[in-house]
């Protein structure tokens, strides 16, 4: 390995947003998770723990509940009103359904799978028939008095428990009345002037329902007499959510104050028959609210307000200890959010609403191995460029030669036209770009940017030729027949023959763009394409798995390997050079060569993360 | 025949049209003493009008007017018909002016509503087979429903109270704003509900500095706080000190240049 003078950047604030909701789906293994600004991802528990597929988010979409319906279907329900499908083929939503019932906030299936209750800010709590293509709404339940906060089915389909505020109401789903109005002590054995609100709600099989609420009490009641039969005071804040696994032998509830407890059915002395609820664990992987937890057949999923997705596989249930056995925290999206211009030493970071673009600095000296130069130019923020409308960026890039900006929302295609005149920048906007480029997963320029490259959610791969000041529709790759999925990610070759692209199913295609057809599809893996690329002297295509390890793909002669993508520290690489890991850097975001001897690497420290997150609630110490 | 004068009369006309029965029977009465009576009924009438208040005992004696029934009863007539006149006169006044205001009405709603070619559009383009790309379906986006109108009839759309959505061509899509209103103003509430309950007064919160610096507290050695420096502090002051101080510097320059 050579010798490289590296631009650390730190200046990339980015502060991803906190998670609201989580919904694990058993049959596929899958987790899908809800972000505070709207975005819904969807992660691959079994491929590593990869982020496949994400729907870009909203201003006006407040998720409050989601969960998963029979044969994969995603339904989300939120502060708007509307009960939201997502599409997971096409990768945008289907439809959104106003339920009338003012704010959802939330939402279950039936265990069958075929029915949607709804519960809404005026008290009522609403049925809905799933269909095969829509929802119909078929009837109301008796309206309570306030806002219904939580929802649980029971096993059998024929009750349900509501969580309100002061109170948990058990309904009988034939008749759609109240059966039980279950009164909660705003204090564990206390009086309080503030309402104990009840985040979340559990029916188990055998008729109790397990509630937890604002006051810090995990309570279980009997729901045939409507009874209180046992009370855990187990926080001194709020515990927000509650999971139960498949077998009901074991929940997990989370707390306001980021600690996670595990609650098992136990049997009272070691050869009775009879159990009891034990709380065996206590995890401390969160420093704010965590807000929404999921249980798998084996293992604890946690989310909070600290953006951090934790898994913690429980050691009683994995049947391998090996490297999955392990605890995995999620924070950044698994996907490229900078992009950089080479030529001009600039990059641009896009941000939920906004693209920035700065300047590196530059130095003149010179150092040994391991010294941190100074700077003689400071780095310098170019263009802040915000996005009209409430939807989130999907995806942005700039052009290597530093004179193309183009980003893309869920409506519509940007392209604009930079240029630079004595350390001035001035922006043109090129007008009326045609409707297909909208809803863009991933936006790609030609090494000498004469060339855009688009993919689509819609499986389809355009090619435009930028010309001063306008463009023009060179070719559009259609998708094969009979599938339609998205291409996620591109690799150019930098002499501008060939393009790569990779699908969240299907194997990965090699375009030739000199004759405009496809060259040749690399078979499919198991794992997903986490990241591509094309080496730029002997043409090879890299693909990087999701389980880390490196397929070179010889197309020519020489065999030259990439680095491949760790998921904790590092999330996307585009760098050409063997393999050597090193573990200096804070988590890195993006890194690049930008020319033979200088690499960019853009870290983005956890602290400066925590720094700019909401209040956590306040911890006694003794001695502070 | 004597001569009446229209009488300022003591009682009033339609109180006289109302009870008919009594009053011809006291015109009756008045007759008879017409009948007998004085020629100079006129010139006695006259004193008893002015001096009303003042002698009333002395025309107790006297035997009350002549008067004959027919033109009694003619005055009462007259009277009717001029209170019936007058009303219709009102009422027809009444009505032409509520004419009036309709018809400005009207004339103000018509300025108002979409001109004539755009609503036969309307109502034609249900039955006419659109040919519009796949794509143009998918943008019916409720909240875009100014972006892509082919229509031409952006200016209008935000007076239009309720139009029903046009059928097979979906590019664009009238709401009524005071639903949409509506709406955000629950999802207001309902935020304002979860970022009191979680975050409001009662609530054990505190600063993320607070909370990373407990551990630099209990250290053997104590460090300071995680974000000691407080560089929001006096953001004014320090910006007219800087302003000051260029200002300064460029009067210095200009008179040491001098």
């Amino acid at each position: 390995m050579g010798e490289f003078k590296v631009h650390r950047v730190r200046f990339f604030n980015y502060v991803p947003s906190g998670i609201r909701c989580v919904a694990y789906n058993n049959q596929s293994n899958r987790l899908a998770v809800s972000r505070t600004d709207g975005t819904v991802e969807i992660y691959n528990l079994s491929a590593n723990y990869f982020q496949e597929k994400f729907f870009p988010g909203h201003e006006s979409r407040a998720t409050e509940a989601l969960c998963w319906a029979k044969g994969q279907r995603l339904f989300s329900g939120g502060l708007n009103g509307e009960i939201i499908e997502y599409d997971l083929q096409a990768l945008n939503i289907k439809y959104a359904m106003d339920a009338f019932g003012g704010p959802i906030w939330s939402m279950a299936v039936s265990p069958c799978g075929s029915q949607l209750l709804v519960g809404c800010e005026d008290g009522s709590v609403k049925l809905f028939q799933i269909t095969p293509d829509k929802i119909q709404f078929e009837r109301n339940f008796d309206r309570q008095k306030s806002r219904i906060l939580s929802l649980s089915w029971h096993p059998s389909g024929t009750h349900i428990a509501a969580g309100s505020i002061d109170y948990i109401s058990v309904f009988d789903v034939k008749s759609g009345s109240a059966v039980h109005k279950m009164l909660v002590d705003r204090q564990y054995m206390g009086v309080s002037k503030r309402k104990c609100i009840i985040w979340g709600v559990a029916f188990l099989s055998d008729g109790t329902v397990i509630s937890v609420d604002s006051a810090g009490k995990v309570q279980f009641w009997d729901s045939a007499t409507g009874t209180l039969v046992k009370n855990h005071l187990i926080a001194n804040a709020d515990v927000q959510s509650i999971a139960v696994s498949d077998q009901e032998d074991s929940f997990v509830v989370g707390t306001a104050e980021g600690t996670v407890f595990h609650f098992q059915l136990v049997s009272v002395t070691s050869n009775s028959s009879e159990k009891q609820w034990v709380r065996t664990k206590p995890f401390q992987h969160h420093t704010h609210d965590v807000r929404a937890v999921a249980h798998s057949p084996t293992a604890l999923i946690s989310g909070g307000t600290d953006t951090h997705l934790v898994i913690r596989p429980l050691m009683e249930k994995v049947e391998v200890k090996n490297y999955d056995a392990a605890l995995r925290k999620i924070t950044f999206p698994h996907r490229r959010l900078i992009s950089c211009s080479k030529k001009r030493h600039l990059l641009l970071f896009q941000f939920a609403h906004h693209l920035e673009l700065w300047r590196l600095g530059s130095t003149v000296a010179t150092g040994k191995n391991g010294d941190t130069l100074p700077l003689s130019k400071d780095a310098d923020h170019l263009l802040h460029l915000k996005t009209k409308g409430p939807e989130n960026i999907i995806c942005s890039c700039i052009s290597p030669c530093g004179s193309w900006i183009a980003y893309s929302t869920t409506s519509r295609f940007f392209l604009y036209r930079l240029n630079y005149e004595h350390d001035n920048i001035s922006l043109q906007r090129v007008s009326k770009m045609p409707a297909f480029l909208r809803s863009a997963l991933q936006i790609l320029f030609s090494e000498d940017s004469t060339k855009l490259f688009v993919a689509s959610n819609q499986g389809s791969l355009h090619i435009i030729r930028l010309l001063e000041g306008s463009f023009k529709h060179l070719h559009t790759f259609q998708p094969q027949s009979g599938t339609v999925e998205s291409m996620c990610l591109l690799a150019i070759s930098p002499d501008g023959n060939w393009l790569a692209a990779s699908g969240t199913s299907a194997g990965v295609h090699v375009y030739n763009i000199k004759h405009l057809k496809l060259h040749c599809t690399v078979p499919a893996y198991n794992f997903p394409v986490t990241a591509l690329a094309i080496a730029p002297n002997t043409n090879n295509l890299v693909i990087a798995h999701s389980d880390q390890q490196p397929l070179p793909n010889d197309k020519t002669l020489l065999y030259n390997p990439l680095p491949p993508t760790n998921e904790s520290d590092v999330i996307r690489r585009r760098t050409a050079h063997a393999f050597k890991i090193s573990k200096i850097y804070k988590p890195l975001l993006f890194m690049d060569l930008l020319d033979e001897r200088t690499l960019v690497a853009v870290e983005r420290p956890l602290d400066d993360i925590i720094a700019q997150l909401p209040p956590p609630i306040k911890k006694k110490k003794f001695g502070t | 025949m004597v001569q009446l004068r229209p009488r300022a009369s003591r009682v009033p006309p339609s109180a006289m049209v109302d009870e008919g029965q009594p009053a011809s029977e006291e015109e009756e009465e008045a007759e008879h003493g017409l009948l007998l009576g004085q020629p100079s009924s006129g010139a006695a009438a006259e004193p008893l009008e002015e001096d009303d208040e003042e002698g009333d005992d002395e025309f107790d004696d006297e035997a009350p007017e002549e008067l004959t029934f027919a033109s009694a009863q003619a005055e009462a007539r007259e009277e009717e018909r001029r209170v019936r006149e007058s009303v219709r006169r009102d009422k027809t006044l009444l009505k032409e002016k509520r004419k009036r205001r309709e018809e400005l009405f009207i004339e103000q709603k018509k300025r108002k509503l979409l001109p004539d070619n755009i609503l036969e559009k309307l109502t034609t383009a249900e039955q006419t087979n659109i040919k519009k790309s796949s794509g143009k379906l998918k943008e019916a986006n409720l909240q875009k429903e100014n972006e892509d109108c082919d229509k031409g009839s952006d200016s209008k759309k935000a007076k239009v109270q309720k139009v029903q959505s046009v059928g097979q061509n979906k590019s664009y899509l009238a709401l009524r704003l005071k639903d949409q209103d509506l709406r955000d103003s629950r999802q207001q509430a309902a935020k304002a509900f979860v970022q009191n309950s979680l975050y409001g007064p009662g609530t054990n919160r505190t600063t993320v500095n607070k909370f990373l610096s407990l551990e630099n507290k209990r250290l053997p050695v104590k460090k300071a706080a995680a974000q000691f420096l407080n560089n929001a502090w006096g953001t004014q002051k320090k910006q007219n000190a800087k302003r000051f101080k260029r200002r300064w510097m460029v009067r210095k320059m200009k008179t040491s240049k001098k």
